[in-house]
């Protein structure tokens, strides 16, 4: 079907509908799976890996009285009887083969990440065009990083475009600069995170260091000087929650034409999902300070009156 | 699990900061600011409501003398009997006199209607779960030694029930007790005089009823003395007009009496002048034109008050477009300088308060059923268009937004109708009040309702002025002239039959509808697709003929004098309203379709898991049924996992439409023959509680008896795709090539957090633009944290005050039977915006 572009597939671990805090609008959001980062506090920890992952809620599984429905599908035998008479998985023998997950009547079992085309998606994002049409919504990518899979993302966005549909993508910035600003050419707004300047501390908590990311932004400001760069910062606890940090990044940012900025209070809404795929998190105890977040945003303000901050 | 406390959620909405406000023991700044209306407030508030039987008695007594008269003329002879002797009541601190009742929260008897439940409620009454009431001894043995009697073998409900075919029957009322109803094909017209009506209340303020009365009288003048029509039709017809103009004049003069009298023995000053004001304004109106905003009020209000008295309207009369008919009074006022937005607010609030103490009392066991929570709806209607088609918003519109948005009353219903080019104002307010959480206003469309009335035969003049009515109807009150009530049809009883045979569970080896075969010997999607359809038919087909009865009946049963003399057409043909047919009237009828999405999730999981994927066989799912899910929870699990109807997707939609359509094909196949319009509806009321009671377990994993789904909303916990979803799933079931469609009913619960702030209404603003271009008819949402529900489900003594919406009304939340307010708490939280 259609262009060549159409046909160009990537795996998603989710399509959202009816989202309102990524972008201009009511917006339907795709999220890619695969990430070059691995921030410590990720809330999303099932887009990290780029390949489809076996997720196992407990709760939701209705006991070996009911069903082995798992059990017997598994032929590697990566799934056991736990003392809870609920499956438990042994990670190194699952080849995420996911038959498991079909089986499951309860969705206790399930996958993240699906193969998808670019026609696919667009079809499941215009099945909710007539909400973008009044709100000035659209699609937005985001993830995981949509530039792990470069080609996919800039063929999604150049369709979707070609569709006449408002497009935003949010990225971490670890990517190849030309990747980022050829889909940038095909961005109505794009949103760019800055998560901590001092390179050592992001190499601490990222994994990686934040060079490429902060030369991309000033190369992708740029080549696209008209596009609107919206920058945004989780606030983390005990970790980017102060104003020395946060300082630092606004002053990076401040002189930039077209530039909001944005600080997203820490949440630990990701917690459950790390049980989901064997993980654990980190830092699932830690919490902001109560006012912090106010305190930030005077500081910001009084330092850059002329940087448009998000409320 | 952590306690529910209203302090866990994020984000409270205004309604929910104000409760908690309350609980920590501060005062309403609102209230506080609004010493008279709060006063009139704190004395009925959290009352249980009380029975009064003068209108009872004195209409019963009128109607004993008056037997062998044509009916119109007993009514009205009835109605001067309860004038010139029922008490009459002005309120502490009221501004507005007259009531139907004695003071509190009242309700007031019709056994013209349910004379034969009359001895069995009454003993009901104080104990029952849903809505409560409490009557004296000495009243209770008046109604059930002299009001009750009476009626015995009389009422409509009687007759209704010896008219009705074999197999009709069956399916309407036990066929052993006609006084239970089987919740499957049901008949709603024995439950009140006559469906939801406006009355054409800018006649009663611009003309009043003395103008009305002569226009009678010279009618009656000219008749042809020698023509036998003119004498046995016209003649009493006009002559009843005339009583019941006079009987409404008598009534507001009595107020003016009373008002004198207060007003000699009133030693506060300040009381004293506002109640001689009272007396003036009462012999001025309903008789004679109002003059000023206060005397268009007062007009209005007798006028209403009459109506209840008068004849049990379901939901109770409607409103109007109260910011039209009283827009020149008010600006006219403000222009004077004798008003300003202060004082016109608190005659709104005056009404209000007053609205709020009449409870719509419903005897018969499956009326109070329909409508929990003591529901009724005086819709007023705001915005829209005008008669000729331009925005009609004006600075009453505002005020009436204003007053809704902090006033804690669920009175009225407000009904803010919206059109392409409602002003980006309008709709902001409009967001800015359902924000507030109490579920007001609810929305009707005109890009839908325009255009579909235009097709059943309304002018454009007509239909730009429609008024809200109901809980989620329209009216042209000089046009519409159909007030019988409707079937309301579970879809899911006939789900059920397909499944074992035109049998159901709950009435064991009894053969209800049609035999549709074995499903477990059926081979392909196909075959049970017909078995359901054919029951479905059946069950139209019976609809019909109990419409075809209860047309037929009605008008030998109730007579509506007031709403006849307000009526263009009735005056000129001199009919009374419920007669079958009025020359140049448009009928608009609609029969109910409950259990919609509960019937298209079970199908979309019959033809996913036996047909196509073959995950189960026929045998296994009804054996799964039979037992309940017990022991079978992993079938339960694999049906509730298919395609669902909310979700917009394609699969379950597209069944959702061929059941629409099949129902609006036979409606528009066979409406025609009954000289109406009667035509598909999704409004449940509350009924999806008790239709879902005789119901076993359904293929969508529903557990037996337990609620359907409620109006065109998605199965609980089955739309997981968000808001916009739901209404695009609605828009993808409606067959817009047919006219044979009627009101759907839509509910949205959201979280307060996902339309936060001023971006949070911008973004409710474009929700509600896109809802108006997918020509939806309604919708209304609930803005509130599940926290806040489960608390106020624990403790309500400190949750008295929550409003929240449930079918085309908002109700407290603590005056629900627990199934609804579980049924309300499930109800999926759209939480992503
Ligand atoms: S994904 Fe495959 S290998 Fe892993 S547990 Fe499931 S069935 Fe076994
Ligand atoms: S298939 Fe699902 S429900 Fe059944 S035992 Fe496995 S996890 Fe539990």
């Amino acid at each position: 079907m259609g262009t060549p572009n159409a046909r160009v597939k990537g795996i998603l671990f989710n399509i959202q509908q009816f989202s309102v805090h990524d972008g201009p609008g009511i917006r339907t959001i795709a999220f890619f799976k695969g990430c070059p980062l691995r921030c410590i506090w990720c809330s999303n920890p099932e887009s990290q890996s780029a390949t489809p992952e076996l997720a196992y809620n407990p709760e939701r599984c209705l006991t070996f009285d009911h069903c082995v429905r798992c059990l017997e599908i598994c032929t590697p035998g990566a799934i056991h009887k736990n003392d809870d008479n609920r499956p438990r998985i042994d990670r190194r023998l699952c080849t995420q083969c996911l038959l498991c997950t079909d089986a499951c009547p309860a969705k206790a079992l399930w996958g993240y990440g699906e193969t998808t085309s670019v026609a696919q998606v667009l079809e499941a994002v215009e099945r909710d065009g007539v909400f973008y049409a009044r709100s000035g919504g659209g699609l937005t990518l985001s993830g995981g990083e949509p530039m792990h899979q470069p080609a996919f993302a800039i063929a999604l966005l150049e369709e979707a475009r070609r569709h006449r549909i408002n497009t935003a993508m949010e990225t971490c910035g670890h990517c190849r600069t030309a990747d980022l600003v050829s889909a940038a050419a095909h961005l109505n707004t794009l949103i760019y995170d800055l998560k901590i300047m001092d390179d050592s501390l992001h190499r601490q908590y990222t994994g990686v260091s934040n060079a490429l990311i902060l030369s991309n932004l000033k190369q992708v400001r740029q080549a696209c000087p008209q596009l609107p760069v919206l920058v945004r910062t989780p606030i983390i606890p005990g970790i980017n929650d102060n104003a020395e940090a946060i300082a630092a990044i606004v002053d990076f940012i401040a002189g930039m034409p077209r530039v909001r900025y944005e600080m997203l209070a820490y949440h630990r809404m990701g917690t459950p999902k790390y049980g989901y795929l064997g993980r654990t998190y980190e830092i699932a105890e830690t919490a902001l300070a109560d006012g912090r977040m106010t305190q930030l945003k005077q500081m910001v303000h009084h330092r850059h009156p002329d940087l448009p901050l998000v409320q | 699990m952590e306690p529910q406390t209203i302090d866990r959620c994020e984000v409270l909405s205004p309604q929910e900061r104000r409760i908690q406000e309350d609980q920590l023991g501060r005062e309403n700044a609102y209230l506080a600011s609004r010493k008279r209306v709060s006063a009139i407030l704190n004395s009925f508030q959290a009352m249980r409501p009380k029975i009064d039987i003068e209108r009872a008695l004195y209409f019963t007594r009128s109607m004993r003398e008056t037997e062998g008269q044509p009916l119109i003329l007993r009514w009205a002879k009835a109605m001067r009997r309860i004038a010139e002797n029922i008490t009459v009541y002005i309120d502490p601190h009221q501004l507005l006199a007259g009531r139907a009742g004695c003071p509190g929260r009242y309700g007031i008897l019709y056994p013209e209607l349910d004379g034969d439940f009359l001895g069995l409620a009454i003993e009901q009454l104080p104990k029952r779960v849903e809505s409560p009431f409490n009557i004296t001894d000495e009243d209770a043995r008046l109604l059930i030694e002299e009001v009750a009697p009476y009626w015995k073998g009389k009422t409509f409900h009687e007759d209704l029930a010896v008219a009705l075919p074999e197999e009709t029957l069956r399916l309407t009322y036990h066929p052993e007790n006609v006084l239970l109803s089987r919740y499957i094909v049901n008949e709603t017209a024995s439950f009140r005089s006559s469906l939801q009506w406006v009355h054409d209340f800018e006649k009663v303020v611009k003309r009043g009823f003395a103008s009305i009365r002569d226009e009678a009288r010279q009618r009656l003048e000219e008749l042809d003395p020698f023509s036998p029509v003119n004498n046995m039709e016209k003649r009493p017809f006009l002559e009843a007009i005339i009583i019941d103009c006079e009987a409404i004049i008598t009534w507001a003069h009595r107020h003016a009496e009373l008002a004198a009298q207060m007003a000699a023995a009133e030693s506060d000053p300040q009381r004293k002048a506002e109640l001689e004001h009272i007396a003036e304004i009462c012999r001025r109106v309903p008789e004679h034109p109002a003059r000023n905003f206060q005397e268009a009020m007062q007009s209005q209000w007798f006028a209403q008050m009459w109506s209840r008295i008068e004849q049990k309207t379901g939901t109770v009369i409607s409103n109007g477009r109260m910011d039209q008919y009283l827009y020149p009074f008010y600006k006219q006022d403000l222009d004077a300088g004798l008003i300003d937005e202060d004082q016109a607010t608190e005659m709104l609030e005056c009404m209000w308060v007053a609205m709020a103490q009449f409870i719509d009392l419903y005897i018969s066991p499956n009326g109070s059923d329909f409508n929990e929570g003591y529901a009724h709806w005086e819709a007023v209607t705001i915005g829209g268009q005008t008669k000729d088609g331009r925005d009609a918003t004006n600075d009453l519109t505002y005020l009436f937004l204003r007053s809704k948005q902090q006033f804690p009353l669920n009175y009225p219903d407000l009904c803010a109708r919206i059109h392409a080019r409602a002003p980006e104002r309008y709709l902001w307010e409009v967001a800015e009040t359902i924000k507030e959480g109490s579920g007001f206003p609810k929305l009707l469309n005109d890009e839908e309702i325009i255009p579909l009335h235009l097709a059943k035969g309304a002018t454009f003049e007509e239909i730009y002025d429609y008024s809200g009515s109901g809980c989620a109807e329209v009216r042209m009150p000089n046009r519409d002239t159909y007030t019988s009530g409707c079937a309301y049809i579970n879809f899911a009883a006939a789900l059920e039959m397909a499944l074992y045979n035109g049998r159901m569970k709950l009435y064991g080896d009894e053969r209800i509808g049609l035999e549709t075969g074995d499903p477990r010997e059926f081979k392909t999607f196909d075959e049970f697709w017909n078995a359901y359809l054919t029951q479905q038919t059946n069950f139209l087909k019976h609809a019909f003929i109990q419409q075809h009865i209860i047309i037929r009946l009605r008008h030998r049963h109730f007579a509506f004098p007031l709403g006849s003399a307000l009526h263009d057409l009735c005056m000129e043909h001199c009919l009374d309203l419920h007669t079958p047919q009025i020359p140049g009237g448009i009928d608009l009828g609609y029969f109910e379709c409950i259990g919609y999405g509960t019937v298209i999730d079970s199908l979309s999981a019959i033809k996913r898991l036996v047909f196509e994927e073959k995950k189960l066989t026929m045998a296994q799912l009804i054996q799964a049924m039979e037992a309940n899910f017990d022991g079978y929870e992993d079938v339960r699990h694999f049906l509730m996992n298919v395609p669902c109807y909310g979700n917009n997707t394609p699969y379950a939609d597209e069944i959702g439409k061929a059941i629409d359509r099949a129902a609006v094909q036979f409606a528009h196949k066979y409406s025609r023959e009954l000289g109406v319009h009667l035509d598909l509806r999704y409004v449940p009321f509350t009924s999806h509680v008790p239709f879902g009671r005789v119901v076993s377990a359904t293929p969508n994993g529903r557990k037996a008896w337990s609620p359907l789904s409620d109006g065109s909303s998605a199965s609980h916990g089955a739309d997981n795709n968000g808001p916009t979803a739901i209404l695009l799933s609605n828009f993808n079931t409606k067959n817009y090539d047919y006219r044979e469609r009627a009101a759907r009913l839509l509910n949205i619960k959201l979280s307060p957090k996902t339309v936060a702030g001023e971006e949070g209404t911008a973004k409710l603003v474009s929700f509600l633009r896109t809802f108006c271009d997918l020509k939806l008819w309604h919708i209304q949402f609930n803005i509130i944290n599940r926290e806040t529900l489960l608390a106020a489900q624990k403790d309500p003594e400190k949750y008295r005050g929550l409003i929240v919406r449930i079918a085309g009304y908002s109700a407290y939340f603590v005056d629900l039977s627990p199934e609804l307010q579980d049924d309300l708490i499930r109800r999926t939280e759209h939480g992503t915006i």
